[in-house]
């Protein structure tokens, strides 16, 4: 006779009658939303606007002056070139990073269990601070102590043996070989992850019908993880053309600009030349160059399926 | 219901607890300056303590912070409109955007009231922060010439003595090149070590008013003088001599590069300002006796007098926001860091305040005040001096010039036209 009386109730929200179909996800995105709206977009929108100003970042607000900041970045030599080093970067990224990173994860996934010591070393470099690694590697590259050039001398391979930061011919290679060294294990997890997914019975049918492990890679699991490689090359694409803290640590964008990104250009101009109007300039540009390119790799790349 | 009491009560004493005693808003004066070494910051707490004895009810509150993120965070304080009341700066240039947007006080007035304070400074103290005949700040740290320092027993195994002039000093790169040694130690990823190369060839050469001319844009002033032209070319010479350690357009002065091609012996000299031997001081005590300096030498057929130096005198300069509550107690704060019991603190620490009768025992310190005061010419170092725009101009045409990448036509050239365009 209690039993009927201890019925749980149903819960409000489901009998409200007037609640539009809208409401609830609404609620439930506004959150997300405010979060963007605040974070996101006021900064974007406000940095646009700073854009077209002449303004020294102090005190009063600065001239207006339209396009004018953008006129100049178009005719500016020195964004292009960072933009023109942004691109050897992504390139570089890709073409270093992604391939390296794969062998890792398939030779790792192969020895399975076996192989967990491996991955927390190979792991490592992506926790380091990248100030840290930065200073570590200025020092490695030393032109009097350090050992990559005492190695060479010792070989007497001294011709080899260069100014790696301080020769604008060397100085964007020398921080782009310590960048991917950086990033390899990011995609190497991203590729195991990858891999992990990948059905075992496949290569086993695979394996009875005598394909060897090389036709394997190439045939069943590299299609298998098409997606995962379309994600990695999107976000190898995008960090490249944001980079910057590596670089800023390693040469602060020198030697005479060698190794210039856009956003090292962009801290100087705002931070050392006191020109915020120009420098939200450069910033904006950037957003839209990655924005335009993260849309056409995205479009070019529609076909394949994303898995990660 | 119960349960938000409690939180506000927790809340409130986490509070209390982080606010300690509490102040008024305009009686907490809130300072911030560069002085991170330990002898350094201490110097300024100590200052901020006496201050607040002697102003009962008032806080100071001090911030000492690392010299390339001191830049930018005063900056974003001050285009946040929340700048400190009292911070450092280094004068010239810099200074004047501040002052140029409204931010810093006029501290004439408060100077005028105090002459006794005012008079213990020597006058040229003032010539870095006086923009408009209104002097917008204190000189508080030190009396800076840069200086070539030298190895003493380097010199004396291959019987070398300091150079006084152009060809002395390329017959000394000779000798030391001949003997695998480098004449210069150089760490110019900062552009800053390398220009000073480029400031004192251009006082040597032309005078020290070839850079002033040409900054104010008077009496035919220009950046493409055959000066500038003529020191760019000095400086490539020296570099095809050999004259560097390898490496030192990439080299970083900030974590010790110069330095420790000085300790190890591959280099002999090093251009630097005159506060090295103290840094060194600190980091290899031992190595310390073994230093020596000289003057920059001369150049044949130059105008300039090669007392002239190239420094600063004062340093670091103590200003107040305009934001400030209560300017009259912030101004009592810059009083008490630059009191006499903060100008002995600092001689002991290898620093000398522009003061009228600091007695200055120790013989380099002695020497570097002398050669300091008694310059016919003291030139602030150019990228302080120069709006910041152009300061990185000047910064990146000279270091590309120490890369020979661009001639030294070209790189007076680049300069000029940034200054015409910057400069009115």
């Amino acid at each position: 006779m209690h039993m009927t009386l201890n019925r749980p109730a149903a819960l409000p929200l489901l009998r409200w009658p007037r609640s539009p179909a809208w409401l609830v996800p609404a609620l439930f995105l506004a959150p997300a939303v405010l979060m963007l709206a605040v974070f996101l977009l006021y900064p974007l929108l406000s940095s646009f606007q700073l854009s077209l100003l002449d303004w020294n970042g102090l005190g009063e607000q600065g001239r207006f002056i339209g396009l004018g900041n953008w006129l100049h970045l178009l005719h500016d030599p020195l964004f292009w070139r960072a933009l023109g080093n942004n691109a050897w970067l992504a390139l570089f990224s890709i073409v270093i990073q992604l391939p390296l990173a794969l062998a890792l994860a398939v030779l790792l996934d192969k020895a399975g269990e076996r192989s967990r010591w491996l991955k927390i070393i190979y792991f490592l470099p992506l926790l380091m601070s990248s100030v840290a690694l930065g200073v570590l590697a200025k020092n490695l590259y030393d032109p009097n102590f350090g050992p990559i050039n005492l190695l060479l001398q010792q070989l007497h391979l001294d011709g080899l043996a260069h100014d790696w930061l301080g020769d604008p011919a060397y100085a964007l290679g020398a921080v782009i070989a310590v960048v991917c060294w950086q990033n390899v294990p990011f995609y190497m997890v991203l590729f195991l992850a990858g891999l992990a997914s990948f059905p075992e019975d496949l290569s086993e049918a695979a394996t009875l019908d005598g394909a060897s492990e090389w036709t394997i890679f190439w045939r069943i699991k590299l299609p298998h993880l098409r997606g995962t490689v379309r994600t990695a090359v999107l976000l190898a694409i995008i960090g490249s053309l944001r980079y910057f803290d590596l670089v800023f640590v390693m040469t602060g964008g020198g030697p005479e600009h060698a190794s210039e990104l856009m956003a090292t250009y962009m801290y100087r101009t705002v931070f050392s030349g006191f020109q915020l109007g120009y420098g939200s300039t450069i910033a904006s540009a950037m957003f839209l160059v990655v924005t335009l390119i993260a849309a056409l790799a995205l479009r070019l790349s529609r076909r394949f399926q994303t898995e990660v | 219901m119960h349960k938000i009491t409690a939180l506000g009560g927790l809340l409130s004493i986490c509070l209390a607890w982080a606010a300690g005693p509490a102040h008024a808003a305009d009686q907490v004066i809130s300072e911030w300056d560069q002085m991170t070494n330990t002898a350094a910051s201490k110097i300024m707490n100590d200052a901020g303590a006496r201050f607040e004895k002697a102003n009962p009810g008032f806080k100071a509150e001090q911030a000492h912070i690392l010299n390339e993120a001191y830049k930018t965070k005063l900056k974003i304080a001050f285009g946040a409109g929340q700048p400190p009341c009292v911070f450092a700066s280094w004068g010239g240039g810099p200074l004047r955007e501040y002052v140029k947007s409204g931010q810093v006080r006029d501290l004439t007035p408060y100077l005028a009231k105090d002459p006794a304070y005012k008079d213990r400074f020597v006058s040229t103290g003032f010539n870095a922060v006086t923009i408009d005949g209104k002097i917008y700040g204190v000189p508080a740290e030190n009396t800076t010439a840069a200086v070539i320092i030298y190895n003493k027993d380097l010199f004396a195994r291959y019987k070398l003595s300091p150079p006084q002039t152009w060809d002395e000093l390329l017959n000394v790169v000779k000798v030391l090149n001949a003997n695998h040694i480098a004449a210069f130690a150089l760490a110019n990823k900062a552009k800053w070590p390398g220009s000073m190369y480029y400031m004192y060839l251009v006082d040597r050469i032309g005078g020290a008013d070839t850079f002033r001319d040409a900054v104010t844009r008077k009496n035919g002033g220009s950046f493409a003088a055959p000066a500038f032209v003529e020191a760019g070319k000095r400086i490539q010479e020296l570099v095809k001599a050999g004259a560097f350690a390898p490496g030192f357009n990439g080299l970083d002065y900030d974590v010790g590069a110069s330095r420790r091609l000085m300790y190890s012996g591959k280099a002999a000299m090093q251009l630097m300002g005159s506060w090295e031997p103290s840094t060194i001081q600190n980091e290899n005590p031992g190595f310390v006796s073994k230093l020596g300096y000289f003057n920059f030498p001369s150049l044949p057929g130059g105008k300039g007098d090669p007392k002239d130096v190239i420094g600063t005198v004062g340093d670091n300069f103590m200003s107040v926001s305009s934001s400030c509550k209560n300017p009259d107690a912030a101004f009592k704060l810059i009083q008490a860091l630059t009191d006499d019991v903060s100008a002995q603190a600092r001689l002991a620490d290898k620093r000398v305040m522009p003061l009228k009768n600091l007695n200055v025992s120790d013989p380099y310190l002695k020497q570097i005040q002398a050669l300091v005061l008694q310059a016919p010419s003291v030139q602030l170092w150019y990228d302080q001096e120069l709006p910041p725009k152009l300061a990185e101009v000047h910064k990146d045409t000279v270091q590309a010039l120490f890369g020979l990448s661009v001639t030294p036509e070209a790189a007076a050239q680049q300069m000029e036209a940034a200054a015409k365009a910057e400069l009115h």
